[in-house]
């Protein structure tokens, strides 16, 4: 029987390996591992809580090492600006599991700074150059946050909720010399930069 | 001399033109959700080989560019750089409404409204999108252009290049695409015609 238990493979934690866990037993051992108490489960493979800012990166590296959530599935990011924050979600996946655990971190939306997790997970520059570049959210650390999909972009990030994309799209881009009106029906009366015709004539 | 050649249509183009309308080769540029269109409208249901238009995959070789959906500004400075490559006479046809006034994506933040603001189209195809059927009825009306003689929008871009690279620059910034536009309208005996 021993023969078949996995010896741990080069690099890989030991919190990996073994029977799979149901959602009490991830967030025992989140407890017990990163001294985080507030998660709770959304369902049987779906656990999700809220960490702090400057705690992120030692929890991330907890659960990583220690948890056995290998995978750092994504990053995203909602911005809440009535709140005056961004709140940041991490979603880490493991392979021994098959549950996904989200870690939610609301950061200030004025000075829209985080601490980068490269140095754990090298794949998630690719998330946090996408939301460098939409959000504006800067990630100390980070080396990379060149730009990723908008190559020609010379605006503010555009998913931010103060950013008006009919008015941005008015300024920056030649519409037809007609004036459509079907866009005021559907969207109930825009008036925006109706009168500029816009871009380079 | 080049006063005439321009305006008044030799025996020659004539038969320049009629064997050119027979052989229409088409660099399809797929963006957005047009390219769906294209499959039944190749193959044997609408044979858009009976009218001598045929895919091409060059952009050097080709004579359309179908363009058939909504351009980012992303895709657009691709699409600058492959009309470049062609080799005039070289007909630009806009697919769907995303072409002609940015259709459903009107009020993006990042894809263009009019292509024809920064190439030359010299036909668009309305509707969201068009059926087989109006791309065979468009390229027929193509071809009797290219018989009359007027499909010529094409010389517009040397012509007038300094509308289309002041629009485009309007849009990136800074474009360089490495083609000698001017020297291409003075190559093809466009520009140096209108002096």
């Amino acid at each position: 029987m021993s023969e078949l238990i996995r010896t741990p493979s080069a690099g890989r934690p030991l919190a990996a390996l073994g029977a799979a866990r149901g959602a009490d037993a991830i967030m025992a051992a989140i407890v017990a591992e990163t001294g985080s108490a507030e998660f709770h489960a959304k369902g049987a493979r779906r656990v999700e809580g809220q960490v702090k800012a400057d705690a992120l990166h030692s929890f991330a590296a907890a659960m990583k090492s220690r948890v056995g959530f290998e995978h750092l599935s994504a990053i995203s990011c909602v911005d809440w600006i009535a709140q005056g924050e961004f709140e940041l979600v991490y979603h880490f996946w493991s392979y021994r599991d098959n549950c996904l655990v989200s870690a939610h971190v609301r950061i200030d939306r004025a000075t829209a700074s985080m601490a980068t997790i490269t140095d754990l997970w090298m794949p998630a520059s690719f998330f946090e150059r996408d939301i460098h570049e939409f959000f504006g959210v800067v990630f100390q650390g980070n080396t990379d946050l060149e730009r990723y999909i908008l190559t020609d972009w010379k605006g503010p990030p555009p998913m931010r909720k103060d950013f008006v994309s009919r008015d941005f799209a008015h300024e920056h881009f030649q519409y037809k010399d007609y004036e459509p009106t079907w866009d005021e029906m559907i969207e109930g009366g825009y008036r925006g930069s109706r009168d500029k015709t816009g871009g380079a004539e | 001399m080049a006063e005439k050649e321009l305006t008044q249509r030799s025996a020659w183009d004539k038969v320049l033109a009629n064997l050119r309308k027979r052989s229409l080769w088409m660099l399809h540029y797929c963006t957005g959700c047009g390219a769906v269109e294209l499959p039944p409208t190749m193959t044997s249901r609408f044979d858009m080989e009976r009218f001598g238009i045929m895919p091409m995959v060059t952009p050097r070789q080709a004579d359309i560019l179908l363009i058939t959906g909504y351009l980012s500004v992303k895709t657009l400075k691709r699409v600058i750089l492959i009309y470049e490559q062609m080799v005039a006479p070289k007909y630009v046809v806009g697919f769907g409404s995303c072409t002609i006034n940015g259709g459903m994506y009107w009020n993006s933040y990042t894809t263009i409204k009019a292509l024809d603001r920064y190439l030359p189209v010299e036909m668009y195809l309305a509707g969201c999108m068009p059926r087989p059927e109006a791309i065979i009825t468009g390229f027929n009306s193509l071809i009797d252009k290219i018989a009359k003689g007027e499909a010529n929008s094409w010389k517009d871009y040397y012509e007038n290049y300094e509308f289309y690279h002041k629009n485009q620059e309007h849009v990136f910034g800074d474009i360089e695409t490495h083609h000698d536009v001017p020297a291409d309208g003075k190559y093809f005996r466009v520009v140096e015609a209108k002096r």
